[in-house]
């Protein structure tokens, strides 16, 4: 038999994306060395979105895990093995962002492969598998410079009716005595900031620091205060309506909201609540109906900050100092490990590995024009 | 004689011949799977020895086995693990050729992945290889891309 060499079965172009549709971004990023043809199919956007659609059931998700010190070190967890398997510590490559912000930063969301963070003044969407990234700017109320406005609920989600991401912000002016937030909403679409008008917000903080938001069901939740009935309960922002709702947290909820964090477990909502010895998961079993609150399992620990579920469903978040946790299904503590012994806030959240790049995603570092103000202290009503 | 065919088809069985000369037998329920024979029977009658001038006698005993087990209901993860476990990368390559020359569609998707998940820890040479795609970067275009991604190739076999 001749030497196949020469003989080899050439597969036509079609069926090449046959097969590179099905393969894992880390391996798609590096196959756009092979030749000029496959790097500008591979960076196409319609290539993008059918390759995130078609791998919809294997995506790759990873946690982000930043390290405090200067400049930031992140690691890229897969959270799928082992937390003990090696995962080399990188430095954040933030070469878009001005040079100061490279040992600040605050994560405040991630969707469909993108990460909401705010570095001083600036916000970015940053996908950290492509370093595609767009700056988007401050709402009117951010760059509003009297710091007269507490601004407490950050949310990042995905509106499929239109193919946009929004950014949503809650605030309210902390002079007044009644309280009523403004809601603005940036599209990225539409390239523009607008507050939700004419509507009654009688929200406040739950917690002294400001909270991010669960992305589930195509809205954003938060915990938070509702001042007419003087009660905690979970605030929603659709982003296709674009229109508030309420939930309200399990009956006899006597909980403090600052040791309680929603999170999206699984296919459920679900609230982790530090008590005194043990933290408690509770899910909604059925979207939106009260009666449907469980308790479901209980953490033998004091602090447990939820982040993920792996396919095998176990839980990993963080352990308040500079780790990971993995606990089973039912609570047993399955590993531990700490990243860094720098003392400080690390920071840490899920993200999907994916080429996405929605409308108007920058790739140079862009010429930036931004106030260069330091976050004054804000004065917030304490509850 | 053209004898209408019984109204279950499964006892039929359709004579296939490849490109280089075999005859394969198939039931007709199988062959439904593979579109182009199905036109092709359309086309022919089923009682004529349909002509595969793109497949040969190494990969249909092979395509025959994966829709007879089809028809059954039978396949499984482990069948198909077990399917390709024994073939090499050009072999499955081939396999996936026929598959879509047959428009068998059940068979192309399964091999597609097979070969995504062959590809996926390799180096980009090899899929440079694989494919017979040349590469058109210069070396200093090539080296600012390697860079430009390194985490892509951690862990990656560089000569594989």
């Amino acid at each position: 038999m001749m030497d196949t060499k020469n003989t080899q079965p050439y597969l036509p172009h079609e069926l090449i994306i046959q097969i590179l549709l099905r393969l894992p971004v880390k391996s798609l990023l590096r196959f756009k060395c092979v030749c000029k043809l496959w790097f500008s199919l591979i960076s196409d956007t319609h290539f993008a979105n059918s390759h995130f659609q078609l791998t919809a059931a294997t995506h790759t998700h990873r946690i982000m895990f930043v390290s405090y010190s200067d400049p930031l070190q992140t690691r890229f967890i897969d959270f799928e093995a082992s937390l003990h398997q090696d995962t080399a510590s990188v430095s954040l490559n933030l070469n878009f962002m001005p040079s100061e912000s490279h040992s600040y930063i605050e994560i405040k969301g991630s969707c469909r492969g993108f990460i909401f963070l705010y570095s001083y003044s600036n916000i970015y969407l940053w996908n950290p598998s492509t370093g595609l990234h767009k700056q988007i700017p401050l709402s009117p109320i951010d760059s509003k410079l009297d710091a007269v406005y507490f601004c407490y609920l950050y949310g990042f989600g995905y509106d499929q009716s239109r193919d946009d991401y929004l950014v949503v912000l809650m605030s309210y002016d902390t002079t007044l005595a009644n309280v009523s937030s403004h809601l603005e909403v940036f599209s990225l679409r539409d390239n523009k900031w607008k507050e939700i008008e004419g509507i009654n917000l009688p929200y406040m903080n739950a917690s002294d620091d400001p909270r991010t938001g669960s992305f589930f069901n195509g809205a954003i939740h938060w915990l938070a205060y509702g001042v007419d009935l003087s009660v905690n309960l979970i605030v929603a922002f659709d982003l296709m309506e674009r229109k508030l709702l309420e939930m309200s947290l399990p009956d006899d909820f006597y909980y403090e909201l600052s040791f309680c964090e929603l999170w999206v477990f699984g296919d459920f909502l679900s609230l982790c609540v530090m008590g005194d010895d043990t933290v408690e998961i509770w899910v909604m079993k059925e979207y939106k109906v009260h009666s449907s609150w469980t308790k479901t399992l209980v953490l033998p620990t004091q602090y447990f900050s939820p982040l993920c579920l792996t396919k095998s469903g176990d839980i990993v978040g963080a352990d308040g100092g500079n780790g990971l946790v993995k606990y089973d299904d039912k609570g047993q503590l399955l590993e531990h490990r700490s990243y860094c012994n720098v003392r400080g806030r690390s920071q840490a959240i899920m993200y999907t590995e994916s080429l996405l790049s929605p409308p108007c995603f920058l790739s140079e570092p862009k010429k930036m024009t931004q106030t260069r103000r330091k976050r004054s202290t804000r004065r917030r009503m304490k509850l | 004689m053209a004898q209408e065919a019984s109204s279950s088809t499964s006892s039929k069985t359709i004579s296939l011949k490849t490109g280089d000369g075999e005859i394969f037998e198939i039931e007709a329920s199988a062959a439904k799977q593979m579109k182009t024979v199905q036109r092709l029977i359309d086309d022919l009658g089923d009682d004529i020895t349909i002509p595969l001038h793109n497949v040969f006698s190494k990969e249909l005993p092979k395509i025959i086995e994966y829709y007879k087990k089809d028809i059954t209901g039978e396949i499984t993860k482990d069948f198909e693990a077990e399917f390709v476990k024994d073939l090499n990368d050009d072999e499955v390559k081939v396999l996936f050729l026929a598959a879509n020359y047959l428009d068998a569609n059940k068979l192309f998707e399964f091999l597609s992945q097979n070969i995504a998940d062959r590809l996926e820890s390799k180096s980009v040479e090899y899929v440079r290889k694989y494919f017979g795609v040349e590469n058109d970067f210069t070396p200093e275009e090539e080296s600012k891309l390697r860079e430009e991604r390194a985490w892509s190739f951690r862990g990656i076999k560089e000569d594989e």
